[in-house]
């Protein structure tokens, strides 16, 4: 069969202006699958952008037992974080700075002695990143009387949990959302075949090849593929303006945000080349089941 | 049934309904598989045929149905160009065919109207110009007259009969005797699938 991409698409883009409902439920399915794929791609690469502009603002605080040899232990952390800023703090300090960040509500403490706090370490770390904290506090916890490192991030240890886990869900969701989407468009574009099945019959009866039948069908698909992924990264990129503004508003972290974090090119580019392969997989999967019941 | 036509002639099958005249084309045209037998199209056994070589077969092999078989949401021309946009013509090409093919059968006016719009007359003469397009070398119709008056029948045959009179062997599947009476030609009887008569008129065909 001779390729003619025109001849097709002028074929293709004629049945779908005689069937236009056929053509919008197509489009309306891989719209909703690219948009909830793109959707939870987006928030991952939110997710990860924020976890990137977390780093910097780490203090690890060690506690320690009580009795531990404060400045001993300062030694030893400094050893185990060199270039780190190790600073000792007592009891007592701790106390003191406890009272002046709550302010006026300070009254709480009265009556609270000085060993109502450990003595602690806090070590600042600017710049190191989640895994880099991670691994200092693990060191920090060997400091001689250290009983319990916080850094303070237990919500960021989720954060990052979740964006490893939604990433795996991301690939397995796309799988299926893609096999359920061709699925989908498969029926659809039956619809559209089987109104068309007196006409791919006399195709058939004057010498068409089923290349040349199903030609239009699957520049439909495509087509129909193209159009409802374009349609879903127009409406994240909408849903993007829409919702990071007060991302960043409520959560300080996500200042930095903007849409090549959350929808970068070759996102969108997958998304909609996805689009496209559901649709023609879909098409081509109807018009195979339908040409089998003209085979000569 | 052992039965041959050579290329240039111009036969009717003929018989009552369910004699197997319409089965017999089916088979020619590669629409039903053969079960046994050879049927040998243009020296090649097409009983025995690949389905991906029925198309370049159907290429040679023009069809007339007693339903028409037109596409009503295409124009007359539209349907006329078929089997040539099938053949990927240059569209000028197709054009240019298309025009004469109209002007043969007398409808060069209506080129642009949908079927539907027509009479069953010209939509009978809008599918012989269709099944004439590629100029094929056998042209088989299918009780093309079925559906018409004396007056559409008689034209749509006249168009049978001109395209066999330029070369084009013809077969016509029909139990109209009148046909029969008023063309003479070879007329095959079949009856319940077999052929009881093969003759060059319609008394030898009625006294078997």
């Amino acid at each position: 069969m001779t390729f003619r991409p025109v001849y097709f698409t002028r074929r293709a883009l004629a049945a779908m202006a005689r069937g236009p409902y056929v053509a919008l439920v197509g489009t309306a399915t891989i719209f909703v699958a690219v948009f909830a794929t793109g959707l939870l791609a987006a928030a991952l690469g939110g997710a990860e952008r924020v976890l990137q502009g977390w780093a910097g603002e780490v203090q690890i605080s060690v506690y320690l037992a009580p009795g531990a040899d404060l400045e001993a232990a300062a030694r030893a952390a400094r050893a185990v974080a060199p270039g780190r800023e190790v600073e000792a703090v007592p009891a007592a300090t701790a106390l003191r700075r406890l009272a002046e960040a709550l302010g006026e509500e300070a009254r709480v403490l009265e009556g609270v002695g000085p060993g109502a706090l450990p003595d602690a370490l806090e070590v600042s770390a600017p710049g190191i990143s989640l895994a880099g904290a991670r691994e200092l506090a693990a060191r920090l916890g060997s400091v001689p009387g250290a009983a319990e490192v916080d850094y303070g991030n237990v919500w960021l240890e989720k954060l990052e949990s979740f964006v490893a886990r939604g990433k795996v869900a991301a690939l397995v969701l796309f799988a299926a959302l893609a096999v359920a989407t061709a699925v989908l468009v498969s029926n659809t574009l039956r619809l559209a075949v089987f109104a068309r099945r007196e006409e791919i019959e006399i195709m058939k009866l004057v010498g068409a090849t089923d290349g040349f039948v199903s030609a239009p069908f699957l520049i439909e698909g495509v087509l129909q593929g193209l159009l409802g992924a374009a349609l879903a990264v127009l409406a994240l990129l909408a849903l993007h303006g829409v919702l990071v503004p007060r991302l960043q508003a409520a959560v300080a972290l996500a200042g930095d945000l903007t849409l090549a974090d959350t929808l970068p090119p070759p996102l969108v580019l997958a998304l909609v080349a996805g689009g496209g392969a559901v649709g023609l997989l879909g098409s081509a999967l109807s018009v195979a089941r339908t040409l089998r019941r003209f085979q000569g | 049934m052992t039965l041959a036509i050579d290329k240039g002639e111009f036969v009717f099958l003929t018989g009552a309904s369910g004699a197997g005249k319409s089965t017999l084309l089916k088979l020619i045209f590669c629409d039903e598989p053969a079960t046994s037998g050879q049927l040998l199209l243009f020296g090649k056994n097409v009983a025995k045929i690949r389905p991906a070589a029925i198309p370049y077969v159907r290429r040679n092999i023009g069809v007339v149905f007693q339903d028409f078989k037109l596409l009503p949401q295409r124009t007359v021309a539209e349907n006329v160009a078929l089997p040539l946009e099938v053949r990927t013509l240059p569209d000028r090409e197709i054009k240019k065919r298309v025009r004469a093919l109209l002007r043969s059968v007398g409808l060069e006016h209506r080129g642009d109207k949908f079927p539907p719009s027509l009479s069953g007359g010209e939509q009978q003469r809008v599918a012989v110009a269709r099944a004439l397009a590629a100029d094929p070398a056998l042209l088989l119709a299918d009780e093309p007259t079925g559906n018409l008056d004396p007056d559409r029948t008689l034209e749509v045959m006249d168009l049978l009969y001109g395209a066999n009179a330029r070369g084009t062997t013809v077969v016509v599947a029909t139990h109209d005797r009148s046909l029969l009476e008023r063309y003479k030609r070879r007329v095959v009887v079949l009856e319940r699938g077999r052929l009881v008569s093969d003759g060059d008129s319609v008394r030898r065909a009625q006294s078997s």
